[in-house]
């Protein structure tokens, strides 16, 4: 290694599990970027052997942050494999309690995870600083108590049918276990129409109507300018903070964008569930023409070259393949992610990915300008939650409607033998579980979750993951105090738990920041 | 800021212990720290330090320099791959030995969670990661600490069994500890028996239906869960159905069978949504009934069952 080259691990906090970060640095320069976990529990092995259902208790407690994104995913994979139909409320039910997740989870990101890095000691003497500090503060932050009270609030709506939050297994084959009632129903919107008051209030200052109507770049500007309500806002204030930082020149990964589709359609999404008729739809963006391609559920593929699973795992469609940890140090595998591919492809996940996908115009004309960046990727966490709240109030509308009467449930006819993929849209991005069952055992058991794709490490063809990607060529200001590495992780809102583990590559590993010798 | 100083630290955790604790309610998680006076010393998705400082902080509890109250642990202590414990690190060490050390130094130790408590889900077979409970290896006395470990305060590992926790059972062992210290009075699993003393079972919206062995076959209904969908609710230590979740409801309110997730057989290795039978009967009976007095007295009840009941007219 040359001498102006340094080893430096960088270790983070505030994101789902814990992470390692072990980069190369030449000058204040990334010049090499490897992304590592630490933690491996075997969730896919333990699965193997027990009964088809099970998936739908054990697979929450892959993540306690996203419990009823895995619970819909496992419960989609047995509905594929056993081609039963599904109540359409039923439908409406799991869709609404995955969004309550997605909404509570984007308002933590941002307050509780992401805005505190604004109080890092790089900013202190920023004009804006004080009112940082104000707002954002750990514990103290008027913002950061504020989310912490309302988030609570939109979780009940997951309790109200699933019993409680996180963790339980309220989606079953053919719908969900809740009796019909308007009791619950009605509690929901009371829930909604605070959690948005609250959102109007404090995070953007003005109605919902009124954001929603920002439809370019040029619309958001005028926005800002508008009302010293809106400056001041929370979401005002973050983003113009994150506009001086740099964010918006910060953290551009190689704008691949895929996103699975959020939102099955509940009258659509039957046997034999050929299409994905969801509601935000699904595809892939190839770089910065903003071009939606159709979403090919066969053109994912998993590598494991740089991780830590035997050969016979395979690679390929996840379907085919299995996990079998294979622990070999001093190595040149790093990781027990494996590495999925879009179309070989690395790619990007998460709420921007999601909504680009989508066609939304306020996030598809920041893209065009500036691409995937740290700032864009939160504009889209701060933009999401008020299109999702809407589209939850339509539900419920029509649930103490015109849908009220249609089926929760129906009950399958029990299969034996089959395979299924369950594919959704969690609020990271893109999860998917493949399954296959003989005599109503579990045979084979698949997992890729949305970090996965961001966290994965090199693949077949040495292409490095999306992080390492994104990180490789950003100059850090202060080595000793890297916070532009802690806002590009973070602004993919990373949740490490479910998929990438640890490191060890016989080399001495440092603790926190500091050259490796 | 008090005095009191807590050190959170997750091992083989999903974080669904933490996540739970954010949804407490009177006290919220701010208050809880605030009112009570505790020091927060770490906490891995609450602190805003790095984690180099949290070395700086370790360092100085293992120094004795900096006491600490309460070591609160999530997640299953894991050992594989083939006993290196290399699968949770935290700088490069295995994260066990870490949490060892700090429980000498400890006053208090809290397993928050079923994983950190038995094992949990990691520890379900073949358990790939040789992981365990920090006392207990399921139902074993015996995981990271042995059986007779006590703290420096006196108490074995206190489990705030439950997958997740419930919030206000986490709350309440701190509250309690902090007031009680060693008084405080644990159950046979090492449970704060305050907050395990009821069954899930009791509260139970569906508890009627039970009564009067209005049974369902399927999902969906009204009615209880316990002979054919696998609800463990009278045969498990929990607070689920007293003290609701997200101050709404419990699985079995909402139709979900209970898994038992606060007992240390968690997770159990048979058809989640099945009940075992014998004939008609179910292998396990709810704790503490004597088969052929409970068979009798089923019998009867279900002759008695009120009409509202046989036509799922109660609402839940
Ligand atoms: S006890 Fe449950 S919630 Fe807690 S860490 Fe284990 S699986 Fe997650
Ligand atoms: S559903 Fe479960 S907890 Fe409720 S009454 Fe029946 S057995 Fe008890």
């Amino acid at each position: 290694m040359a001498d102006n080259k340094k080893n430096l691990t960088v270790e983070l906090n505030r994101v789902e599990g814990d992470l390692e970060l072990k980069l190369v640095v030449e000058g204040n320069r990334i010049v090499d970027a490897r992304a590592v976990g630490r933690m491996y529990r075997g969730f896919e092995q333990i699965l193997i052997g027990r009964h088809a259902r099970d998936g739908l208790v054990i697979t929450p407690r892959v993540c306690g942050i996203c419990s009823t994104a895995h619970l819909y995913a496992a419960v989609t994979a047995i509905e594929t494999a056993w081609q039963c139909p599904i109540g359409p409320n039923g439908t409406r039910v799991r869709n609404l309690c995955l969004m309550a997740e997605e909404v509570q989870s984007d308002a933590r990101h941002s307050f509780l995870m992401f805005a505190i890095d604004f109080c890092n000691r790089r900013y202190r003497h920023h004009p804006l600083y004080p009112r940082i500090e104000e707002a954002f503060q750990v514990f103290k932050g008027r913002i950061y108590a504020e989310t912490i009270r309302h988030t609570k609030q939109l979780l009940e709506i997951v309790a109200l049918f699933g019993g409680q939050w996180p963790h339980s297994s309220y989606m079953i084959p053919g719908g969900v276990t809740t009796v019909r009632s308007r009791k619950e129903l009605i509690r929901v919107q009371t829930i909604l129409d605070s959690y948005l008051r609250w959102y109007e209030d404090s995070i953007i200052g003005c109605s919902s109507e009124r954001w929603l109507a920002l439809r370019t770049r040029d619309d958001f500007h005028a926005w800002l300018d508008e009302k010293q309500a809106h400056r001041d806002s929370a979401a005002g204030l973050f983003l113009r903070f994150g506009r001086e930082a740099g964010l918006a020149g910060l953290g551009r990964g190689n704008d691949r964008l895929l996103s699975y589709g959020a939102w099955f359609e509940p009258e659509e999404w039957q046997p034999p569930f050929r299409k994905r008729p969801c509601r935000r739809r699904a595809g892939f963006v190839n770089g910065i023409n903003g071009r939606v391609e159709e979403f090919v559920e066969e053109k994912i593929k998993e590598h494991i070259e740089y991780s830590w699973f035997a050969r016979q795992s395979g690679s390929g469609p996840p379907a085919g393949n299995r996990t079998i940890p294979e622990f070999a140090p001093n190595s040149k595998r790093y990781s027990w992610a494996k590495a999925p591919r879009y179309d070989g492809q690395v790619v990007e996940m998460g709420a921007l990915a999601e909504l680009v996908v989508a066609g939304d115009p306020l996030m598809s004309s920041f893209f065009r300008e500036q691409g995937a960046t740290v700032w864009l990727r939160e504009l889209a966490r701060l933009h999401r939650p008020l299109l999702t709240l809407n589209h939850m109030r339509e539900i419920v509308r029509t649930m103490l409607g015109p849908d009220f009467e249609q089926p929760f449930y129906l009950s399958p006819k029990t299969v034996y033998s089959g395979s299924g993929r369950g594919l959704i849209q969690a609020a990271r991005g893109g999860l998917g579980h493949w399954v296959s069952f003989a005599d109503n055992r579990i045979t084979g058991y698949q997992i890729i979750s949305p970090t996965t794709w961001n966290a994965s490490p090199r693949d077949n063809l040495d292409r490095p993951g999306h992080w390492e990607t994104t990180l490789i060529n950003t100059e850090i200001a202060d080595l000793e105090n890297p916070v532009e590495i802690e806002h590009i992780i973070r602004s993919h809102d990373a949740c490490l738990v479910c998929c990438v583990h640890f490191l060890d590559t016989g080399r001495k590993l440092s603790f926190g920041l500091g050259p490796t010798r | 800021m008090g005095d009191f100083s807590l050190l959170w630290l997750q091992s083989a955790a999903c974080g669904g212990d933490s996540m739970s604790l954010l949804g407490l309610e009177n006290p919220n998680l701010i208050e809880l720290l605030g009112n009570q006076g505790i020091t927060l010393l770490w906490h891995p998705s609450l602190s805003p330090e790095r984690p180099r400082q949290l070395q700086t902080i370790i360092d100085a509890i293992l120094a004795d320099d900096r006491h600490l109250d309460l070591l609160c642990i999530e997640g299953a202590i894991v050992n594989g791959p083939e006993g290196t414990g290399l699968a949770d690190v935290l700088g490069g060490r295995p994260k066990r030995d870490l949490i060892g050390e700090l429980c000498a130094r400890a006053k208090f130790v809290l397993a928050m969670g079923t994983c950190a408590s038995y094992g949990g889900i990691p520890a379900a077979p073949p358990n790939p990661m040789d992981v365990t409970g920090m006392q207990w290896r399921n139902k074993e006395p015996g995981g990271l600490l042995a059986p007779d470990w006590l703290s420096r305060g006196g108490l074995p590992v206190i489990n705030v069994a439950g997958c997740p926790a419930h919030p206000l059972n986490m709350a309440q062992s701190i509250i309690n500890l902090l007031i009680q210290g060693t008084a405080m009075v644990l159950d046979e699993w090492n449970r704060p028996q305050e907050s395990y003393n009821t069954m899930v079972h009791q509260g139970c919206t569906r508890n009627e239906y039970h009564e009067y062995d209005m049974e369902e076959t399927d999902f969906g209904g009204r009615g209880c869960l316990f002979f054919n969908l696998g609800c463990q609710g009278p045969k498990t230590s929990g607070s689920c159905n007293s003290s609701l979740w997200n101050n709404q409801k419990s699985k079995p309110r909402a139709g979900v069978p209970c898994f038992g997730c606060t007992s240390p057989s968690f997770p159990k290795n048979k058809d989640f949504f099945k009940t075992d039978k014998i004939g008609d009967v179910p292998v396990e009976l709810p704790t503490g009934v004597e088969r052929p007095n409970y068979m009798a007295y089923k019998g009867l009840a279900k002759a008695a069952a009120p009409q509202r009941l046989k036509d799922r007219t109660t609402g839940l």
